[in-house]
């Protein structure tokens, strides 16, 4: 980090003694917060993932049974795998649309404030109501897509979309790239305007094709940015529900039963609390493991 | 030369236009439902121009659902929670920037380690926490569960930004005779104005948009947030859609709102923060 170089040291030469204390009372009020409302409910879950529990008077001691109930279960790994699927496709249009928007909202033409108005909307509408729009424009009787595509003769009779778990999963995914583009638009957004120009008229001068500067100037430029988007982008759709949710409850079957939704339902519909409790833990790990690989790749890359 | 700059706006428009339509379909969608009549919300072939528009739904918000109440509490508890997130995040932030102290790097990466959890796994022994502190039904205890949900990401957006400014500043301060905290208050935190807003944004819109921890911690109807309440406008066999997206549209107005004043804040607000890691 920058800040242990150079000039700041002078600084802490003359308060050394003080200045460790002053930086644990900086960040001591979030640390409190952050022990108390994730760190404890999180040993909390782990504590009840070792218990056949139903959280009132059924406290069962199993140790780790239900880890091994869960590991031995192959609807786990189906389930994880759908996510995996659901996460890759999620996550790649999200890159895809945001590189290419991002890139057209840093030029300098006209209007594009406007444009970056409507391209934040998705943004800003509450999951929920966003999922309950979806379901009914894909409503197999009264929706609207059934009706535009019907139009176009692309269709000769109304699908049922969400009835059917090859469009199932297509549709959450497609909903669901739809509300987070604007996130990772935004934040390459943010990265690419922090690009000296210098750099381009530089490559310009030594004759770079545009191709070319993108992969040795814009790439480089904002690849923490993009490390940091992307491990963060995953992780966040990995644990996603609320959408889907709302659209499908996991089914038809269990075409788009990703892993919050089987935690959702272990626990509140089967009272499974333990069992929906180490589950979460392994999906914790997963999610860790996610994250480390990409941090391996980006360091990989470095030089 | 300038033909081809005119062409390829021309391209780039297209481009701009085609995703700005499939953004705004739905949204359209949800407009013009707002003003059309319950029968009219079913009929076939849906229609994009109500046929009889009206102000029903509007009005039914105001007088048949405690809808303004909702709004109210939502208000309440995301303003609350993002003030206490917005503070604590910043005077991280300057600490870890501006000290070096033991586990500013274990804490750094303990916070993208929260990000990593699902909420799900929180729910249940939030709910036990909240329960024993007689929080459940409260604007605290949202307000609690809500800056934990904000706080890693916002504290790490702001950090990234602190880091920008440099130290030098905060010596000339001290040399001058300030004390660390004028420092931090008088002029580092000035300087970082665009990322305050940027973290702003993002937690208000964080917990105005929240639905599960808010469903399953509020259970009497004066409490309910605004999603909770337009989710449930959706019976069991009945869906107002008209009603639901009256609702919708008047609940997303804070927003729009909030982000057309602050959008240029918070661009720059992202990029200064983007920038170093």
């Amino acid at each position: 980090m920058d800040i242990e170089k150079g000039e700041s040291m002078r600084l802490f030469k003359y308060r050394t003694t003080n200045v460790n204390r002053m930086g644990y009372s900086f960040i001591l009020p979030n640390l409190i917060v952050m022990l108390i409302l994730i760190t404890y409910p999180v040993f909390r879950g782990l504590y009840i993932s070792l218990f056949n529990t139903n959280l009132i008077n059924k406290w069962k001691f199993v140790g780790f049974n239900n880890y091994t109930d869960v590991l031995f279960n192959s609807e786990f790994y189906s389930s994880v795998w759908i996510t995996l699927k659901f996460t890759f496709f999620v996550v790649l249009g999200h890159f895809i649309i945001g590189f290419i928007l991002s890139h057209i909202l840093n030029k300098n033409i006209k209007g594009i404030t406007l444009f970056r108005a409507i391209l934040i909307m998705p943004w800003l509408i509450p999951e929920s109501v966003l999922a309950m729009v979806f379901k009914w424009l894909f409503n197999p009787v009264y929706g609207l897509v059934n009706h535009l595509l019907m139009k176009l003769s692309i269709i000769s009779e109304p699908l049922s979309w969400l009835g059917d778990g090859k469009y199932a999963f297509f549709i959450a995914v497609m909903v669901c790239i739809w509300k987070g583009f604007p996130m990772i638009m935004m934040m390459i957004l943010a990265g690419l305007q922090s690009i000296p120009k210098t750099l381009y008229e530089a490559g310009q001068i030594d004759g770079a094709s545009n191709w070319q500067k993108f992969i040795y100037i814009t790439i480089p430029s904002i690849k923490h940015i993009l490390a940091t988007a992307l491990i963060l982008d995953t992780v966040w759709w990995f644990k996603h529900y609320t959408i889907v949710w709302v659209l499908t409850q996991g089914g038809p079957g269990s075409a788009t039963s990703l892993i919050s939704i089987d935690i959702y339902k272990t626990n509140f519909e089967y009272f499974k609390f333990g069992k929906g409790s180490a589950t979460a833990i392994l999906v914790f790990f997963i999610c860790f493991a996610i994250g480390k690989i990409y941090e391996r790749v980006f360091k990989a890359n470095e030089d | 030369m300038k033909t081809k700059k005119v062409t390829r706006n021309i391209g780039y428009y297209i481009i701009l236009a085609l995703f700005s339509l499939m953004v705004l379909i739905p949204v359209l969608w949800m407009v013009s439902t707002a003003f059309k009549p319950e029968v009219e919300t079913f009929t076939i072939p849906p229609r994009w121009i109500p046929e009889n528009p009206t102000l029903d739904s509007f009005r039914n918000i105001r007088t048949a659902y405690p809808f303004f109440t909702q709004l109210k509490n939502s208000f309440i508890v995301v303003v609350g929670s993002t003030i206490i997130t917005v503070i604590f995040a910043c005077f991280s932030g300057y600490g870890v920037t501006r000290f070096k102290f033991k586990g500013r790097k274990q804490f750094m990466s303990f916070l993208l380690v929260t990000q990593m959890f699902p909420s799900i796994m929180v729910l249940v022994p939030f709910y036990t926490i909240l329960n024993k502190l007689n929080l459940i039904n409260t604007y605290w205890g949202l307000i609690v569960v809500y800056v934990s949900m904000s706080i890693a990401f916002a504290t790490w957006m702001i950090t990234s930004f602190f880091k920008s400014i440099p130290i030098s500043l905060d010596e000339a301060a001290i040399i001058d005779g300030c004390t660390r905290f004028q420092v931090f208050w008088k002029i580092v935190l000035p300087l970082t104005i665009p990322g305050l807003v940027s973290i702003c944004i993002y937690c208000f819109i964080n917990g105005w948009n929240e639905y599960m921890f808010a469903s399953t911690f509020v259970t009497t109807e004066e409490m309910k947030t605004i999603t909770v309440g337009i989710a449930e406008l959706s019976g069991q066999y009945k869906i107002l859609w008209n009603d639901m997206m009256a609702a919708s549209l008047v609940a997303s107005v804070p927003l729009v709102v909030l982000f057309v004043f602050l959008q240029k804040y918070f661009i720059s607000g992202m990029t200064a923060g983007a920038v170093k890691n």
